[in-house]
């Protein structure tokens, strides 16, 4: 018996006035693995970006409902603490506000939208103990600001130990493996898939078939001027780096 | 009005907590060394209101080896107003002076800020700063700066910036979606523009108070 987790209908999107998505369908049930794939512009991260409530984008159209929910009618941080984690393609720098800071408001907030104690200051620091072993991340870490002066592959580190310590039901990475080199490819793609259970489901955002190898989907979806235009499952992802997206003859 | 010595070797520290006016006029003499502090940070809670304040130090460094640091801090509410005035001058060389000064203006609050800095023709070797960063958090608040550089030695290292901006979107934006409360998520990041100030102040029971009081969260 699988459940559903994220139903997406006729999804439509614009930002600046301009239609980006344009008629997006997906239904995405809890253990699954979803990779979407898709040429330069075709809407992946606008994706990303409407499914998480980023003001800069308009939802012109369609419905999306998470667990039976509305989605569209959260704000941000609700859907946040439903169980929606984006880890950002470009993750943002806050200087002055420390990732203890950061990372033990967050985790309360998700608490009591749940309606649980707060983590005590030790139950806290044990948590991000474990988290951090899981993607190779110095303790240093806990004083440093948020993002601020961390390298390329520190950032995305980062961005999935952030999803380890919140537990989503549904994680959104969007080109995860950009500016990763090899050993912190490996790294990333590891602590991803140990946080993989059958209750979560993932959208794994990427252009290239390199990080399938590490995270296997269990659907593929080419995504091209706004709509899934092919859905297959992993041998699709092949295809397309043998192939190329005009191969696809879409 | 109040004018102050400061003798060879002494060092003169102050803060200044939400006094309304202050005219602080110092004279250094050679290898004596001063801070100050000018914060405006008037609690929403105890729900005084600070009206309108003025603040002009007046810093003259007459012997060598001097250091002057000033440093100020404003959170504004309401039709709050504060100016600032600093007014450092280097009449001699081999000294330092450092100002860090910034704003946070909410609803239609007013800042200003005239910095003035002058380096005369002896004072060779001067090393001197000067930053203005000033947060709008409404668009009804306003902040005007006014640097005034007059600089006549020419073997000196001298640097100054200003800037006015907004919150950071894409930082909001970030922390909404680790499930942080938007409000809170403004409060964390209005907080860590404050900080750097607040963690120049040497009386660490003050600091940490000040700190604290301005952080919500205690790590």
């Amino acid at each position: 018996m699988t459940n559903n987790l994220l139903t997406i209908k006729d999804l439509h999107a614009s930002i600046g006035g301009k239609e980006i998505l344009k008629g997006v369908n997906l239904v995405i049930n809890e253990g699954e693995v979803h990779a979407i794939m898709g040429p330069n512009g075709a809407g992946k991260s606008t994706l990303s970006a409407v499914l998480t409530g980023n003001p800069a984008y308009e939802v012109t159209a369609g419905e999306v409902y998470l667990k039976g929910q509305n989605l569209l009618e959260m704000v941000p941080e609700v859907r946040a603490r439903a169980g929606v984690f984006l880890s950002f393609q470009y993750p943002v720098e806050i200087p002055g506000v420390s990732m203890t800071n950061f990372m033990r408001t967050a985790i309360n907030e998700k608490r009591a939208y749940e309606g649980k104690e707060p983590l005590s200051a030790k139950e806290f620091l044990s948590l991000m103990r474990e988290k951090k072993k899981l993607l190779e991340l110095p303790d240093k870490l806990n004083n440093r600001s948020v993002n601020e002066g961390f390298s390329g592959g520190e950032k995305k580190k980062n961005e999935i130990f952030q999803m380890a310590m919140l537990n989503p039901c549904l994680a959104i990475l969007d080109e995860t493996d950009s500016g990763l080199d090899i050993d912190a490819l490996r790294i990333v793609a590891e602590g991803v898939n140990r946080l993989k259970s059958p209750e979560n489901a993932s959208i794994v955002i990427t252009h290239y078939q390199r990080l399938l190898d590490y995270i296997v989907p269990d659907f593929v979806h080419v995504l091209a001027d706004g709509k899934i235009v092919k859905t297959g499952d992993k041998s699709l992802a092949l295809e397309l780096e043998e192939k190329g997206y005009e191969g696809l003859n879409l | 009005m109040s004018e102050i010595t400061i003798y060879s070797g002494e060092t003169f520290e102050r803060v200044f907590l939400n006094e309304p006016n202050i005219d602080l006029h110092i004279t250094q003499e050679a290898d004596s060394h001063v801070k100050i502090h000018l914060l405006y940070l008037p609690s929403k809670s105890s729900s005084l209101s600070l009206g309108e304040g003025r603040g002009e130090v007046w810093v003259t460094q007459a012997g060598r080896d001097c250091s002057t640091e000033i440093y100020a801090l404003a959170f504004l509410h309401g039709e709050e107003k504060v100016t600032t005035e600093t007014h450092v001058k280097h009449a001699v060389g081999e000294g330092t002076s450092n100002q860090l000064i910034k704003f946070v203006l909410a609803d239609k609050s007013r800042g200003r800020f005239v910095g003035n800095l002058k380096i005369a023709q002896d004072a060779q070797k001067t090393e001197a700063h000067q930053t203005n960063r000033n947060l709008l958090l409404s668009d009804e608040a306003e902040m005007r700066t006014q640097p005034q550089l007059e600089i006549y030695a020419d073997d000196v290292k001298a640097t100054h910036g200003a800037s006015t901006g907004q919150l950071d979107d894409s930082a909001l934006f970030y922390m909404q979606q680790r499930g942080i409360d938007k409000q809170k998520a403004r409060q964390l990041l209005v907080g860590a523009f404050m900080k750097d100030v607040l963690a120049t102040i040497s009386d660490e029971t003050l600091k940490e108070q000040l700190l604290n009081s301005i952080d919500g969260v205690v790590e």
